[in-house]
């Protein structure tokens, strides 16, 4: 009998420290992101941002005791690899996934996640992503504003501006072809007119041919639906060369330091839609994050380390709302309850089981190109 | 002048930087009977340097750098051949995986930026077009290498050799012509071309990081359209190419334009009225 209690202890004292022991593990969070290839641009920017904060957090104590321990995957801009770095984080344990960077990497990696049970972070505007059509629906939460919201943005302060006859330039991906079919049917909403509309591919070497098609349809403003820094210089040097004098509007994709830098002082006047304005006009609480960028020796870009630290705040908030375990599923559901949490950006982020689009209009503002400098505009 | 003769005007610029990558194509096409798909990648290392380095020794540092990348191709080719590698496809794909290095090495060393210098501020008006003097630079540069590509091929003992190499490499060889060294230069002289070409782009729109493999395509296109078979043709390609591109872009929508150039190059090829199976040097 003795024998049999004193077994019956040790198993107890066991089993309480391998608990012990599991709840002081670090809690392990994936990040699936463009690492190389075309949306590098933005997935460096989003490790950056994700790796500084996850050391500041770890610094100050974790959260909920815990430490966190980043899981990283480079998708390389290719779905088929943004599907297997959800797979393998996934078997490595992770809770939650921020990422993949591109909208089609998440459409790919989505029914996966479904299936590993798994939530991603999307850090995309590609609006199907969080589409209540797709299956995947409940696993997929956009930490970034839609790209709805952000041509919504950009023709609205052409619209203030009185200017109503638009040239569009777009880049020859998804991404450009849903910017130019949101921005005739919001046009459309504002009173304004879709004259002309011109596109390249990436890597086109010369644009004065669409930029003087553009300016035969006498636009007022052009509206550039480009996330390629070299694209976006190119298309505004040939603009000005073949003599298309009119406003030129750049999405988000161009708020790019390499883009200022490629048009140097010639691009003043550019104007650019960004969330917040990271590199050059931050408030708080971006103050923040671009003091932590700094301290590991980063220059803050702008839209990257943004929508990357979004994505990990929202699964800090979600790991603090989860009563229990932590498990995908139970992040899933956290996810659904959590609104105006700490983050790093400007703007309200909430979620509901109705709203995965975690961002809207209030985290984004129109900046002006101003001596390689971007300027915030009232 | 008109809107039509304008676009045309646009084309023939732009097709000159084609034609600058089209034409080491075309002569490696010619003397080693393969394709060096790293052109591109010297043009963007080119860029890469020049753009980093600034100035006239930005200028010599981007050749540099694109030499340096094309001897490292000729040493492949070299290595290959010493090992009884010949099969073009092999080479090709050494390239292949050559220009995949480059790209990885300018990611890391670059990062995601873009390349840009700008040369000029004013633009000239010619006929009422509005032109870059850099564009006219860029045209100016080309026919220039084409003329001492010509020149070199046919009037001199070099180039007498190099069509030798390229008709017949075996029968070449047996008569004392130093083949492999040739085809190595060959190699390396793309490089030098290609760099060029990268850094006329570097001060025309810019590039992109990655550029490369793009580039290769469209200057593998120029160098086909009218048959690889000598620096003229593939110069006239370039133009070509440069003015299809820029009709469709300035007179097709979105993506239409995007797909004329294609659709002109397979129309060419399929009637086979040009190109045929001459070489460099072979009779009429």
């Amino acid at each position: 009998m003795l024998k049999v209690t004193a077994m019956a202890v040790a198993a107890g004292l066991f089993a309480s420290s391998a608990s012990n022991a599991q709840s002081q593990a670090p809690i392990k969070v994936g990040a699936v992101l463009s690492l190389s290839g075309p949306a590098a641009v933005f997935g460096l920017p989003e490790r950056d941002a994700i790796e500084a904060v996850v050391e500041e957090i770890n610094r100050t104590g974790g959260v909920n005791g815990r430490k966190i321990e980043l899981v990283l995957h480079d998708d390389k801009t290719d779905p088929s690899e943004a599907v297997r770095g959800v797979t393998q984080v996934t078997r490595d344990g992770v809770v939650a996934i921020v990422g993949p960077s591109t909208g089609s990497g998440i459409l790919a990696a989505g029914p996966v996640a479904e299936r590993l049970r798994v939530p991603l972070l999307a850090p995309a505007g590609t609006a199907s992503i969080t589409d209540k059509k797709n299956s995947f629906y409940p696993w997929v939460f956009r930490v970034a504003p839609s790209d709805q919201t952000d041509i919504h943005k950009i023709l609205a302060d052409i619209a203030k501006d009185g200017k109503r006859r638009i040239g569009v330039f777009y880049q020859e991906d998804a991404y450009g072809k849903v910017g130019l079919d949101y921005g005739q049917q919001i046009a459309k909403e504002l009173g304004l007119q879709i004259v002309a509309s011109v596109s390249a591919a990436y890597t086109a070497t010369d644009l004065t041919a669409q930029a003087t098609q553009l300016r035969e349809a006498k636009p007022d403003a052009v509206f550039m639906q480009i996330s390629i820094s070299a694209l976006g210089a190119s298309f505004h040097k040939a603009a000005r060369q073949v003599g298309l004098d009119v406003p030129l509007y750049g999405n988000a994709g161009l708020a790019q330091k390499s883009f200022l830098d490629a048009m140097g002082d010639s691009g003043n006047g550019v104007r650019v839609l960004s969330i917040g304005n990271l590199p050059y006009e931050p408030i708080d609480p971006e103050t923040k994050l671009v003091t932590l960028l700094k301290a590991r020796g980063k220059t803050p870009q702008g839209w990257g380390e943004l929508v990357g630290s979004n994505g990990l705040m929202a699964i800090m908030a979600a790991i603090k709302a989860v009563k229990g375990d932590l498990s995908g599923p139970a992040m899933r559901d956290a996810l659904e309850t959590i609104c105006d949490f700490p983050t790093y950006s400007r703007g309200k982020g909430c979620f509901s089981k109705e709203v995965h689009d975690g961002w809207g209009e209030d985290v984004l503002v129109i900046t002006e190109v101003d001596r390689g400098r971007l300027k915030t505009r009232p | 002048m008109g809107y039509l003769a304008e676009l045309v005007v646009r084309g023939v610029l732009l097709g000159a930087v084609y034609a600058l990558l089209a034409l080491p194509m075309s002569l490696t096409f010619v003397t080693v009977g393969s394709i060096d798909f790293a052109l591109g990648a010297y043009a963007v290392l080119a860029a890469a340097v020049g753009s980093t380095v600034g100035g006239l020794a930005g200028i010599a540092a981007g050749l540099g750098a694109a030499l340096a990348a094309a001897v490292a191709m000729a040493a492949i080719f070299a290595g290959l051949k010493r090992a009884g590698v010949e099969e073009p496809i092999t080479i090709s794909l050494a390239s292949f995986g050559l220009a995949v290095a480059i790209g990885s090495l300018i990611l890391s060393i670059w990062g995601t930026r873009a390349f840009m210098l700008h040369s000029f501020d004013d633009v000239w008006v010619m006929l009422g077009i509005r032109i870059s003097p850099q564009s006219l630079i860029n045209f100016a540069i080309g026919m220039l290498l084409l003329a001492l590509v010509y020149l070199l091929l046919y009037r001199t003992g070099l180039g007498r050799m190099m069509r030798a190499a390229a008709i017949n490499p075996l029968g070449a060889e047996l008569s004392g012509i130093p083949v492999t060294t040739l085809q190595t230069g060959t190699f390396i002289s793309g490089g030098l071309l290609g760099g060029i070409a990268g850094l006329l782009i570097l001060f025309s729109a810019g590039l992109d990081f990655t550029a490369g493999l793009s580039l290769t395509l469209s200057c593998f296109g120029a160098a086909i359209l009218l048959g690889a078979h000598g620096p003229i043709r593939a110069f006239l390609g370039g133009i070509l190419m440069g003015v299809v591109e820029a009709l469709s872009s300035g007179l097709a929508s979105g993506a239409v334009s995007a797909i004329v150039p294609l659709v002109v190059i397979m129309i060419v090829l399929a009637l086979g009225a040009v190109g045929g199976v001459r070489f460099a040097g072979d009779r009429p």
